[in-house]
C-alpha cells in the first residue's frame, strides 16, 4: 500500500503539470505524475508518424517557455536544445515574398522593398513591443490578487499591481491599455501601411483564439507571443532538437532527477474527496493512489465536472466553468515529404528558398485574407483558404528525418470545432484538401511530394489530447478569461474548493503555449513559496 | 467682436456648456454653423412639413448637469422600450422588467426567470458607469488630490457592489455582447434585440469584444432613457438651455460657421468664422469632433505632430445612413419606439461583415420608428413619418462613392424591408429622404460621418477619450478644451461632456 502513498499526485503529463512536479519534487516532496497516453508531453509530443519521420504532432515551436524555469530546473543539461528559427516568409499572391530575417539590418532593407516607411516605423514599433512584454513580464509571474478580496494579502498583491502600472509612466500604460483592447489589425493600422506586413504580424494575435484581425482583445494575443525570448531576446521563436516532445522529455527528466516518479498508461479516473478535502485518485484501471496534494493539470473543464462530482462544487464556481471558452478554431497538418517542396516566390533562387526553409513560412497575404477566413469560421465552416504557419523541422534538426527527405508541419487556422453537422472523416478529409489546395498556390507541386498525410482537427485534439473543444490553451486567451479571471473569479490562483486539490493547466494566469508558468506559480503556491 | 470664452458647436454639449461658463459670470458667445441649434438632435427636413432628426431618443442628462440647469423638462414615457419583427410579427419589449419578464415565458421559462435578474444587474452595472460618468477621468498619473477623491468615492461604490457583482463587472465589460447573450438565453429574438442595442454606433458585429461595454453604456440612465422621449421634440434639451445662456446676456449664434481657430504665443486667442470675421476670446471649448477640432480648425504648426498622429488615429467609422419617409398610413403604434428588423444575432453579424470590407451590407440591420407619433407636427396633416437607421453603411467605401446609384440601391432594400413588416408599404409612400454618412459628415460637420465623435471601444473611452493622456478636457493648446461627445463621458449623456469641459476651462 505505501507505494502508492505520495506527497502529492499530479493529473496528467503535460508540459505544465510535469514542471509543477518537478518543482515540487525539488521542493522535497514525494510526487507521481500520472499521465493517461504512453507518453508524457500532452500537446508537447513527438512522435514517429510514418517510419523514419518524426512530428511535433501539435505543439511544434517554442518561445514562451520561461527563464526561470530553463534555470531553476537546469533543462539544457536534461537536453533542452532550442534551435533558433531564422524567418518568416509570407509569400504573396503576387508571387514576390516579405521576408523577416534574424539579422535585423537585412529584415530592415526587405522592408524598405515593400514600405519604405513601414521600414522606419518598424524601429519604434521594436522597442515599443519590447518595452510592452517588459511590462507585462512581472504580470506572468505573480499570482493574481483578488480585486474584490479585502484580505491583506490581495491589498498587497493589487498595490503592488497599481505601482507597477505607475511605474511604467502614462505613455506606456496607454500603449498596453490598448495592446489589452484592440484588434490586432487596428493597433497595427497605427504603425504600418504594407498590407502583407500587417497580416502576418497580426497573424500573431488570431493564433489559437476564435477572433479574427479585426476583433477586439486580437491585441493581446499578439502580445503574448511576443514575450517569448530565447537567450534573453525578444520575440525569437525557436525549434526543440528532436521536437517539442524532446522539451516534455527534458522537463520530465529534471523532475526524476528530482525523485519524482511518473507513470505513463496511467488514466485517472476521478480524484478521491473525502469530506472537503482531496486525498488522492482512483485510476481507470482500479488502482488508488493517495496524498494529501492533489493537482489537475487538465483544463478548467475536465479538472471540475469530469475529475469531481460537479454537485460537489459550488454552483457560482460550476456556472463559470460552464461560460468559459474553450472554441478550439485551429487545426494541425503533417506531412512527410519525399523532398522540399519550392515555393513559387522563390522559383529560380535555389540557396535563398533553402535559406527560408530553415524558417516558417507565413500564409497571410493579406489582412483582408485572415478576416475572411475567420468570417467562414463564424458562421461554422473551416476557412475555404485558411492561415497557416508553416515549418519545415527536418531543415533545422536533420534528424527528424530520412537523408534528402523532410517533415512540414503546418498549423492551421480556422478549423472550428463546433463545425456545422459536427467533424466526421469526411470533413476531415475536405478540411485537409483545403489546406492542401491552398498550398499548391504557393508551392506548386508540393501534392506530388507528399509520403504520408496527418490532417488534425480540433476534434482529434480533444480526442487524442483531452484538451476540451481542442484549444490549445485550454482556454481562450480573452480580456475576460485572464489574470484573476482565470478560469474563474475567485478560484485563480491555482486553489480550489476542495482542501489538497490544486489546478495548474494553462487554464490558469498566464495560461496558453509551451510557457511552464502556470506549472511553476502552482507549486510555488503550494509549497508556500 | 470680443467675449470672455467662446463654445463651438451648439449642441446639447456646447450649450452646456456655455450655461456652466455663464453661470461663473462669463459673457459667452456660442457658434453654430447650422441655422439651428440643437446639433444631432435638430430636426432636419426632407420635405415640407416632413421632419425628423439623427438622435430622437431621449438620451440622459447626468445628474450634476440637471443639478446645475435646474432644468424641468417634460418627459414621455412609454410603455414599449424597442421591438423586433421576427418572420413579419412584431414583438414588443415592454419597459416594465415585470412585463418585460412575462413575455419572455411565453417562449422560454428558463429565459424569463434569468431575465429580470439580468436587466437587474445590468442597469445596477450601467448605475456605475453613471457616477463616472460625471467626473473627469483619472487617468495613471493623476495626483491631485481633488481629482482623486470623488475617484475614490466611486471606487469604494464599486467594491460595495459586493464580491460576485464586482468581478462580474470588471468580467462582462470586454466581452462580446454575444457571449454574454448567450451564457443567459436561448431566445433568439431575445438574443437579437440586446445585441442590437450593443452595436450601436459601431463598425463592428454582435460577436466583437467590448460590445457589452456599449451595451451597458447606453443603459446609463436607467428607465428613464428606454422608451422615453422630450414631449416638446427632440432637441428640447437644447431648446431650453440655450434659454438659460442668452438669458444671462450670452450670445447663441447660428449660421456661423467656424473656420479656424485663432492661436497666438502658443495660447488661444479666439476664432476666424468662415465669413471672415474675428472673434476673439482667451477660451475657446470645441464641441465638434477632435479630428475637426485639432486637425481641421487649428493651423498644423501649432499642434506636436505626435499629437496629431494619435488624433488622425482616432477611430470615427461613421457606418449609419438613414433613409426617410412620408406615408399617408399611420405605422403601427410599436414605432413610438425603435423596431429592429434584424431577428437574429448572425444576421447582425453578416450585416457587419460587410462594413470591415468597405461595403454596404447586402442585408443591412435597420431600425425604424416614426417619429410623427411622437410630435405629430413633425408630418403634414394625414401624414406620418417613417425614419430607418441603417447600420452597417460604412462612410469609407472602398469601391464605390456615395452616389445617387448607392443610395437609390439601399433605399430600395430598406422598401423592401418596411414592405415585410408593414403591408402595403410601398403604396403609402408619398416621399423619401436620404442621409448618408458622407450627408452627416457635410451637413453636421461630422468627420466620416460619425454620430459618436469616436467610436465607443474600450480603448476609446474614459482616459483614452479623445487620445491617450488628453482625457481632462484641456488639449495642448493653452485655453482650448474639448467639450463634445468625443470627449468623457461620450454620446448619449446630454451635457456630460460639456460640463466638465467648462468646469476644467478655469
Amino acid at each position: 500500500m505505501s507505494a502508492n502513498r505520495y506527497d502529492a499526485i499530479v493529473i496528467g503529463g503535460g508540459h505544465n503539470g510535469l514542471v509543477a512536479a518537478a518543482y515540487l519534487a525539488r521542493g522535497g516532496k514525494k510526487v507521481c505524475v500520472l499521465e493517461r497516453r504512453p507518453l508524457v508531453g500532452g500537446a508537447a509530443v513527438t512522435e514517429e508518424l510514418h517510419p523514419g519521420f518524426k512530428f511535433s504532432v501539435f505543439s511544434y515551436v517554442v518561445s514562451l517557455l520561461r527563464p526561470e524555469i530553463i534555470r531553476d530546473l537546469d533543462l539544457p543539461s536534461h537536453g533542452l536544445q532550442i534551435l533558433p528559427l531564422e524567418s518568416t516568409v509570407t509569400p504573396m499572391d503576387n508571387g514576390d515574398y516579405l521576408a523577416g530575417w534574424a539579422d535585423w539590418d537585412e529584415t530592415r532593407r526587405e522592408l524598405v522593398r515593400h514600405s519604405p516607411r513601414d521600414a522606419e516605423a518598424m524601429v519604434e514599433f521594436g522597442r515599443l513591443m519590447q518595452h510592452m512584454a517588459m511590462a507585462v513580464r512581472p504580470i506572468l509571474g505573480m499570482v493574481p490578487p483578488d480585486p474584490a478580496s479585502m484580505s491583506p494579502g490581495d491589498l498587497k498583491g493589487l498595490l503592488k499591481l497599481g505601482g507597477h502600472f505607475r511605474s511604467l509612466g502614462a505613455d506606456r500604460f496607454h500603449a498596453l491599455f490598448k495592446l489589452m483592447t484592440m484588434s490586432s489589425a487596428d493597433y497595427l493600422d497605427e504603425w504600418y501601411e504594407f498590407d502583407t506586413l500587417k497580416a502576418t504580424k497580426s497573424a500573431s494575435g488570431i493564433i489559437g483564439t476564435f477572433l479574427g484581425p479585426r476583433s477586439p482583445g486580437s491585441a493581446y494575443v499578439l502580445l503574448h507571443h511576443y514575450m517569448g525570448e530565447i537567450d534573453g531576446a525578444f520575440r525569437a521563436w525557436g525549434f526543440q532538437k528532436g521536437g517539442t516532445g524532446a522539451i516534455s522529455n527534458a522537463i520530465a527528466s529534471a523532475a526524476k532527477s528530482f525523485g519524482c516518479e511518473i507513470r505513463t498508461d496511467a488514466a485517472v479516473e476521478r480524484v478521491i474527496v473525502n469530506g472537503e478535502t482531496a486525498v488522492g485518485v482512483a485510476l481507470k484501471n482500479g488502482d488508488e493512489l493517495r496524498a494529501p496534494i492533489v493537482i489537475s493539470g487538465l483544463d478548467p473543464r475536465l479538472t471540475f465536472t469530469r475529475l469531481l462530482d460537479p454537485k460537489q462544487m459550488p454552483s457560482d464556481l460550476i456556472e463559470g466553468i460552464r461560460r468559459y471558452k474553450f472554441r478550439g478554431s485551429s487545426g494541425k497538418v503533417n506531412l512527410a515529404l519525399s523532398a522540399l517542396p519550392t515555393f513559387t516566390a522563390f522559383q529560380g533562387d535555389k540557396e535563398l528558398m533553402l535559406r527560408a526553409a530553415r524558417g516558417a513560412f507565413s500564409i497571410s497575404p493579406s489582412v483582408e485574407y485572415l478576416e475572411r477566413a475567420y468570417d467562414d469560421a463564424k458562421y461554422g465552416q473551416f476557412s475555404r483558404n485558411p492561415y497557416m504557419d508553416i515549418v519545415f523541422p527536418s531543415m533545422i534538426d536533420p534528424g527528424m528525418a530520412p537523408p534528402g527527405k523532410h517533415v512540414m508541419s503546418a498549423f492551421i487556422q480556422y478549423a472550428p470545432h463546433n463545425i456545422e453537422g459536427g467533424w466526421d472523416d469526411a470533413k476531415r478529409d475536405a478540411f485537409g484538401n483545403a489546406v492542401i489546395s491552398t498550398l499548391e498556390r504557393y508551392a506548386p507541386g508540393i501534392s506530388k511530394l507528399i509520403l504520408h498525410k496527418q490532417v488534425i482537427t480540433p476534434a482529434d485534439i480533444e480526442r487524442i489530447t483531452g484538451l476540451t473543444e481542442g484549444n490549445i490553451f485550454q482556454g481562450e486567451l480573452a480580456l475576460h478569461q485572464l489574470f484573476f479571471l482565470r478560469p474563474v473569479p475567485e478560484w485563480a490562483k491555482y486553489r480550489t474548493p476542495l482542501r489538497g486539490f490544486w489546478q495548474c493547466g494553462a487554464g490558469t494566469h498566464p495560461g496558453g503555449g509551451i510557457m511552464g508558468a502556470s506549472g511553476r506559480l502552482a507549486a510555488l503556491e503550494i509549497l508556500g513559496r | 467682436m470680443k467675449v470672455e470664452a467662446i463654445v463651438i458647436g451648439a449642441g446639447p454639449n456646447g450649450l452646456t456648456a456655455a450655461a456652466a461658463l455663464a453661470k461663473r459670470g462669463k459673457r459667452v458667445v456660442v457658434l453654430e454653423a447650422a441655422d439651428a441649434i440643437g446639433g444631432h438632435t435638430r430636426p432636419i427636413a426632407f420635405g415640407p412639413d416632413c421632419r425628423f432628426s439623427l438622435s430622437e431618443d431621449r438620451g440622459w442628462v447626468p445628474d450634476n448637469v440637471a443639478r446645475m440647469l435646474g432644468l424641468q423638462l417634460r418627459s414621455v414615457a412609454h410603455s414599449v422600450s424597442a421591438s423586433i419583427v421576427v418572420d413579419g410579427a412584431l414583438i414588443s419589449a415592454p419597459t416594465d422588467l415585470g412585463a418585460a419578464g412575462e413575455l419572455i415565458a411565453k417562449h422560454s421559462k428558463r429565459d424569463a426567470a434569468r431575465f429580470v435578474p439580468f436587466a437587474e444587474r445590468i442597469s445596477k452595472f450601467a448605475g456605475v458607469l453613471g457616477r463616472v460618468y460625471q467626473l473627469p477621468p483619472a487617468d495613471i498619473d493623476t495626483t491631485s488630490l481633488r481629482d482623486l477623491l470623488p475617484l475614490a468615492a466611486v471606487g469604494l461604490k464599486v467594491r460595495m457592489l459586493g464580491r460576485a457583482d464586482m468581478t462580474e463587472f470588471l468580467r462582462v465589460m470586454p466581452m462580446s455582447v454575444q457571449d454574454l447573450v448567450d451564457d443567459e438565453f436561448e431566445t433568439e429574438w431575445l438574443k437579437a434585440l440586446i445585441a442590437s442595442a450593443a452595436v450601436r454606433g459601431l463598425r463592428q458585429g454582435p460577436r466583437s469584444g467590448g460590445t457589452t461595454f456599449n451595451l451597458i453604456h447606453h443603459m446609463v440612465g436607467g428607465s428613464a432613457r428606454a422608451g422615453g422621449w422630450f414631449a416638446e421634440g427632440p432637441d428640447a434639451f437644447a431648446v431650453a438651455v440655450a434659454k438659460i445662456v442668452t438669458s444671462g446676456g450670452s450670445q447663441v449664434r447660428t449660421g456661423a460657421r467656424v473656420a479656424r481657430i485663432l492661436v497666438r504665443d502658443d495660447a488661444v486667442a479666439g476664432v476666424v468664422l468662415a465669413g471672415g470675421e474675428e472673434v476673439l476670446a482667451p477660451i475657446v471649448i470645441s464641441t465638434a469632433d477632435p479630428k475637426r477640432t485639432l486637425l481641421d480648425l487649428v493651423e498644423p504648426q501649432w499642434l506636436d505632430p505626435e499629437i496629431g498622429l494619435a488624433v488622425s488615429n482616432i477611430k470615427l467609422r461613421g457606418c449609419t445612413a438613414f433613409v426617410t419617409y412620408a406615408v399617408d398610413a399611420a405605422p403601427p403604434d410599436a414605432f413610438k419606439a425603435p423596431v429592429s428588423l434584424t431577428p437574429t444575432t448572425i444576421a447582425l453579424e453578416r450585416a457587419a461583415d460587410a462594413a470591415k470590407y468597405g461595403e454596404i451590407a447586402a442585408e443591412p440591420h435597420i431600425e425604424c420608428w416614426s417619429p410623427s407619433l411622437r410630435w405629430p407636427a413633425f408630418a403634414p396633416a394625414g401624414q406620418h413619418i417613417i425614419v430607418a437607421r441603417v447600420h452597417y453603411a460604412p462612410f469609407a467605401l472602398k469601391s464605390a462613392q456615395w452616389d445617387q446609384n448607392q443610395r437609390a440601391a439601399l433605399e430600395k432594400k430598406v422598401s423592401a424591408a418596411l414592405g415585410r413588416v408593414i403591408p402595403g408599404f410601398s403604396g403609402t409612400v408619398k416621399r423619401t429622404g436620404f442621409v448618408s454618412p458622407r450627408d452627416i459628415e457635410e451637413h453636421f460637420l461630422a468627420t466620416e460621418g460619425a454620430l459618436t465623435q469616436g467610436e465607443m471601444t474600450l480603448d476609446q473611452i474614459m482616459f483614452m477619450r479623445p487620445i491617450p493622456g488628453w482625457g481632462r478636457y484641456a488639449m495642448p493648446i493653452r485655453g482650448l478644451f474639448l467639450g463634445g461627445t468625443g470627449a468623457h463621458p461620450g454620446p448619449g449623456m446630454l451635457g456630460g461632456a460639456g460640463f466638465l469641459a467648462a468646469k476644467a476651462a478655469r
